[in-house]
């Protein structure tokens, strides 16, 4: 999802684990996605389906990615994509109730060519099943790692707790993330390199840009939410933004035409973000009850998840000595 | 400006004493003698090492820093006799550290120093127990309790005056006690700290058997761990932080 293109102008460079420190706020579906996708493909598939075909992979997935975390002593905090901007999180109890909110709002929004609207709402109806919707926070409660449901994206969610200094990072593949205005972005959080870190403020400084521009910029390119300009890259994206100042102007002078442009803007300048949250910082995982949730009640086999809980184990019962400076 | 003659001997037991924390470290090259400070990349353990201008045959620096690949250089230096000598010499244009043993040239490409992690600052420790013993004391403790733990639990009885080592696995303990007659000193105070036998294991590595080591300790705060080599010319302080004691 997002945008690659944006890796052309965004300044990231590698940083390692053992740099990072503090709390880094993970859009969720993002980084379960990684998981579902990527490492969980080399596994034969009965080991991480149940008997009757329910797909587990989300429980291998967290349990393999939580230990980087811990072991660099890195609070990660699970932001979960929530409703659609019209809807408060509050008003949806039940998750299998909310798909068939999003499936509803879907067909109408397909019926009324909006565009953006179907962007929005398809990212969430098929990334996650309800399953591992609701199997991954259960699972995520036993190991004690916060939970954050955003009012929508979860992205932006992420990127409004660092805009407010109540995490470090933003993690997340994707780069629209900087579009959110997350400050610090870590990527590659699921690979087995050095992450990467994507500076907002000096991928502004570098191009001479206001967030604003670079948004601007981003749409003419095209963002999940619209298709952008054909025949516009970063560079022209860029060069036009210099030039005219901001999208309208570009449009005009191209005499182009965005659908819901401003719409878009809408998401990225001003996204649907809740300053309704807590969390502890002080992780008190769970072991047993979680081991006892993967392998006995899941049935997922104890070989796949073993050495994860081991390192989970040692990760939290060693101190550093950073404590002592 | 860096230039040195030191024995093959002399250069390993330096570089293995921070390479069982690190790969990569900064090398400080000052008037009176090299100095490494580590740690490794979790925050755990940490090595801080001196080694005087007196224990090398030749040495002339004058405050420079240099990043190297541990165990090219380990590498390098396992080409000599330990009663070889090893040249030193460094070339501040290329960045490159000239190696000879006996006829033998190697060139060593260093590392940028700003690429290696932060040197660690030194965890302020008031710690109430000291104890010094053998190196091989150290060693059979070690060796002991990996048989059937992977920590192991070190204290002072103050009480009854003795050192006492504590290993619990599955199905076996190890034990041990050490009065102020099996030691060389033993300063009582309250000290019980569990500690990570992977990293003890590894600093234990580079504890010569014949030396002389002290253990200072406190209560659930991180082991101090130093003694001398190179005939007393050289010094390594080793600092691991506890596990936290579950039951």
């Amino acid at each position: 999802m997002g945008n690659a293109a944006l890796r052309d102008i965004a300044v990231i460079e590698d940083v390692p684990f053992a740099d990072i420190e503090g709390v880094v706020a993970v859009d969720a579906h993002n980084w379960l996605y990684r998981y579902l996708t990527t490492t969980v493909k080399w596994t034969s598939s009965e080991k991480y389906t149940t008997d009757d075909g329910t797909e587990v992979a989300n429980l291998i997935g967290i349990i393999q990615g939580l230990p980087r975390f811990f072991e660099h002593d890195i609070v990660p905090v699970m932001v979960f994509d929530g409703g659609p901007s019209e809807l408060k999180a509050d008003e949806i109890a039940d998750r299998r109730e909310q798909r068939e909110v999003y499936k509803a709002q879907l067909e109408r929004a397909r019926e009324e060519g909006d565009t953006v609207a179907i962007a929005q709402l398809e990212s969430r109806t098929q990334r996650l099943t309800p399953t591992i919707q609701e199997t991954s926070r259960e699972l995520l409660e036993l190991l004690d790692v916060p939970v954050v449901e955003a009012p929508a994206e979860g992205e932006a969610q992420a990127a409004h707790m660092v805009k407010r200094g109540d995490a470090d990072y933003v993690g997340s593949e994707d780069y629209d993330a900087l579009l959110f205005g997350a400050p610090y972005t870590l990527r590659q959080l699921t690979s087995k390199g050095d992450p990467e870190l994507m500076d907002l403020e000096a991928t502004l400084t570098t191009h001479d840009l206001t967030l604003e521009q670079l948004i601007d910029a981003a749409i003419l390119i095209g963002t999940d939410f619209n298709e952008g300009i054909r025949g516009i890259g970063p560079k022209t994206a860029l060069s036009e933004i210099a030039e005219h100042g901001d999208l309208w102007s570009v449009l005009e002078a191209r005499g182009e035409h965005i659908e819901h442009g401003d719409r878009v803007r809408q998401l990225f300048r001003d996204p649907n973000v809740t300053d309704e949250y807590e969390f502890e910082t002080t992780l008190e995982p769970d072991l047993e009850a979680a081991r006892k949730y993967v392998v006995d009640e899941w049935g997922v086999d104890a070989g796949e998840v073993e050495r994860g809980f081991e390192r989970i184990e040692a990760s939290v019962v060693q101190t550093g000595l950073d404590s002592w400076t | 400006m860096f230039k040195a003659i030191v024995s093959a001997a002399t250069l390993t037991s330096a570089l293995d004493s921070v390479s069982v924390l690190v790969d990569e470290c900064k090398i400080h090259l000052e008037e009176e003698g090299l100095s490494i400070r580590a740690v490794d990349p979790a925050n755990v353990g940490m090595v801080d090492l001196t080694l005087d201008a007196a224990a090398f045959e030749s040495y002339e620096a004058d405050g420079g820093l240099i990043g190297v690949d541990l165990s090219r250089l380990e590498d390098i230096a396992g080409m000599a006799e330990s009663g070889q000598l090893i040249q030193l010499e460094l070339d501040e244009e290329t960045r490159k550290l000239h190696i000879q043993i006996d006829g033998l040239e190697y060139t060593l490409a260093l590392i940028d120093p700003d690429s290696i992690r932060q040197e660690p600052d030194i965890p302020d420790l008031d710690l109430p127990a000291r104890v010094v013993l053998e190196g091989k004391d150290v060693n059979r403790s070690v060796k002991a309790a990996d048989m059937v733990s992977d920590h192991i639990a070190l204290g002072v009885n103050d009480a009854e005056e003795f050192f006492y080592v504590n290993a619990e696995g599955d199905t076996d303990d190890v034990h041990l006690e050490l009065t102020q007659d099996d030691l060389i000193d033993l300063q009582v105070g309250p000290a019980h700290s569990l500690f990570s036998l992977d990293y003890l294991k590894d600093m234990n590595k580079a504890i010569p058997g014949d030396t002389e080591v002290t253990l200072d300790l406190g209560e659930e705060f991180p082991i101090k761990l130093y003694f001398g080599f190179a005939e007393g010319q050289g010094q390594v302080t080793y600092m691991l932080a506890p596990r936290i004691q579950s039951d």
